[in-house]
């Protein structure tokens, strides 16, 4: 626990360095919501009151709430991971008496925090910006299940992202992938859009896969377009995903390892 | 027991050729010749708890690869090595605590962070107790008269600087096996010879076992007694330093220097092979077995010698000749 303190400790040091990249980062950040919202008053104005059950005011706060979580959750830990293999580095981690697994999460939670609070502080700007436009839910219930729902979806993510690294022992150009596996993801969390508007079917294969709970699905549960019931099922979900995940990421890394240490040539 | 055992200790890497080309690409892309670099074959050697043992050979030779395996990151794809007991590749943290492995290629100091805070991650990495941690690091600092740099970003340090920052990193939980990879590559003469001082100093308070690579013979001449060389993946030497020069240099120098007018090249040209001539000095170079007759035959010769030496030829000059013969 010493271990995993100090470490974030002095990655959460070293990003105060980087006060200036992380705040010219939030300035694009800022910019892509607003330019969401303007783009689906648009939309609104052309088609009327209600498209596929959302208002206007819920479109709005859905963009809102959704990117204010989904910047609580994100991280860009498959970036790191794959440096790391790719250029070697992974070799002073492997001498080392800790685990790869353990410093490189420990290391990324406190690496992103300072740009995360930075995030959560110019998002809650922005929400203060559209104040008349944004929808309150106060009901304490729901903001229990939704709190859960952000957690599991911040470690779901970073083992996801960890895994998404891996890929690294495999193949040496890496950048392309990633930046694909990025869009994919962040197509299926409904960052781009409300899921609910695709095909039943397809919104509904979404509820199953984990990227749809950091964004769309705590966003819904938020406007209480889907009830507590399903927010518990959800969570159950991602617990599953979580364990999943677990379970994939050691398979990986070892196959991984054994190709980075040449086992078996 | 020898701290380090290593038998007949092999490593090939798989690698694929591509044809240059875009049609080479294209094929490489279908299809993939599989090939084998025997990077270290047959390699035994063993090393003494508290020697300092220089690891040479020229580039590709698979020194580093040979560390690797010594520090538990690649596996061996035959034979076996053993450090203090443990097989590397195990990576147990019992093994990984007592043995440290410093790159000049490659840090373990965070570029973005002050060395101090790498220093407090190892700590707690190391699970090094407050009260050795405070001992050893105040050591080390003093020892290398960085204090003053400490608290600046890593990447805002010079080479030496990062360098003797490296070596406190891993030096910090007190290993009692070092490995070293080229630690004074692209630095000064001056910081070089500060990392030199320091390893001897170091080896002979702690008695601390280390196997160091180094392109440099100074760092070779200075801290090794005794050398092992490899050339493309096999050992072709191991022995005391002055074996090397005996076993590999046949020849001897002998340097004389002239009083008065000097001399004429012709009249020193009979006792051996000029090496270097001016009419007041001269090398010249001579079968080993001869060294002394010629000396004699100097002295007694109606030259006008002032002083005589016969020295060893560079290490250097052996060191180029072995890796070019083998
Ligand atoms: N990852 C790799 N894949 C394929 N071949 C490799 C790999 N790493 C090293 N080699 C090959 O193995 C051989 C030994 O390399 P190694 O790095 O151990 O040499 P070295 O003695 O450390 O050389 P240098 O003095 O240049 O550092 C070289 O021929 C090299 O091309
Ligand atoms: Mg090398």
């Amino acid at each position: 626990m010493k271990k995993f303190l100090t470490i974030v400790r002095a990655f959460w040091q070293r990003s105060l360095t980087y006060r200036f990249t992380i705040l010219s980062y939030r300035l694009g950040e800022i910019g892509e919501t607003i330019v969401l919202i303007l783009m689906w008053s648009a939309v609104y104005e052309g088609q009327g009151e209600v498209i596929k059950g959302f208002t206007l005011q819920e479109m709005m706060t859905y963009i809102l709430v959704g990117n204010f979580f989904n910047v609580l959750i994100r991280n860009f830990l498959a970036e790191v991971v794959g440096r790391d293999i790719r250029e070697g580095r992974l070799s002073m981690f492997l001498v080392r008496p800790m685990g790869y697994f353990s410093y490189i999460l420990s290391q990324e939670v406190g690496r992103i925090s300072v740009s995360t609070m930075m995030s959560v502080l110019s998002q809650a700007i922005v929400i203060a910006f559209f104040w008349r436009a944004f929808l309150w839910n106060f009901d304490l219930l729901y903001l229990l299940v939704l709190v859960l729902m952000l957690l599991l979806a911040f470690f779901t993510e970073l083992l996801l992202s960890f895994l998404v690294g891996l890929v690294a022992f495999w193949i040496d150009e890496i950048d392309g992938i990633y930046s694909t596996i990025e869009r994919v993801r962040r197509f299926f969390s409904g960052g781009y859009f409300p899921l609910s508007l695709l095909p039943a079917a397809l919104a509904q294969i979404s509820f199953f896969l984990p990227f749809s709970y950091s964004f769309f699905v705590p966003a819904q549960l938020y406007l209480k377009k889907i009830d507590l019931m399903t927010g518990l099922q959800g969570l159950a979900v991602q617990t599953a995903w979580i364990l999943l995940l677990l379970l994939a990421i050691r398979l990986v890394w070892k196959r991984g390892l054994r190709r980075y240490e040449g086992v078996g040539i | 027991m020898a701290a380090i055992e290593v038998n007949n200790l092999s490593r090939a890497y798989e690698y694929y050729r591509k044809e240059p080309g875009v049609l080479g690409s294209l094929k490489a892309f279908v299809h993939r010749e599989k090939l084998y670099a025997h990077a270290v074959s047959d390699v035994s050697f063993s090393v003494e708890e508290g020697e300092l043992v220089g690891f040479l050979g020229p580039n590709g030779a698979g020194k580093t690869t040979t560390l690797k395996m010594l520090s538990g990151i690649l596996h061996p794809s035959g034979g076996e090595a053993k450090v203090l007991g443990f097989t590397p590749y195990k990576r147990e943290k019992a093994y990984q605590k007592q043995f440290a492995l410093v790159m000049g290629q490659k840090n373990q100091l965070v570029p973005d962070l002050p060395a101090m805070e790498t220093f407090i991650l190892n700590k707690e990495i190391y699970e090094i107790s407050d009260n050795d941690f405070h001992k050893q690091s105040e050591e080390l600092i003093e020892l290398f008269d960085i204090r003053d740099i400490l608290d600046i970003q890593v990447r805002k340090l010079s080479l030496g600087q990062r360098m003797k920052c490296e070596l406190v990193a891993a030096l910090l939980h007190q290993p009692k096996v070092l490995f070293l990879d080229e630690p004074t590559i692209g630095l000064d003469v001056v910081a070089q010879k500060n990392i030199r001082d320091f390893l001897k100093k170091y080896n002979e308070k702690k008695k601390i076992t280390i196997l160091i690579t180094s392109h440099y013979m100074e760092d070779i001449k200075e801290l090794c007694e005794r050398v092992i060389i490899i050339n493309k993946g096999k050992k072709i030497f191991d022995g005391k330093l002055k074996k090397l020069i005996e076993d590999y240099a046949p020849y001897k120098l002998i340097k004389v220097t002239f009083t008065g007018e000097g001399v004429e090249k012709y009249t020193v040209e009979a006792f051996g092979t000029i090496e270097e001539f001016s009419p007041y000095s001269c090398a010249i170079r001579v079968k080993r077995e001869e060294a002394k007759q010629t000396a004699i035959r100097l002295l007694s010769s109606p030259l006008p010698v002032d002083d005589i030496l016969i020295d060893e030829m560079k290490v250097d000059d052996v060191v180029r000749k072995i890796f070019s013969e083998s």
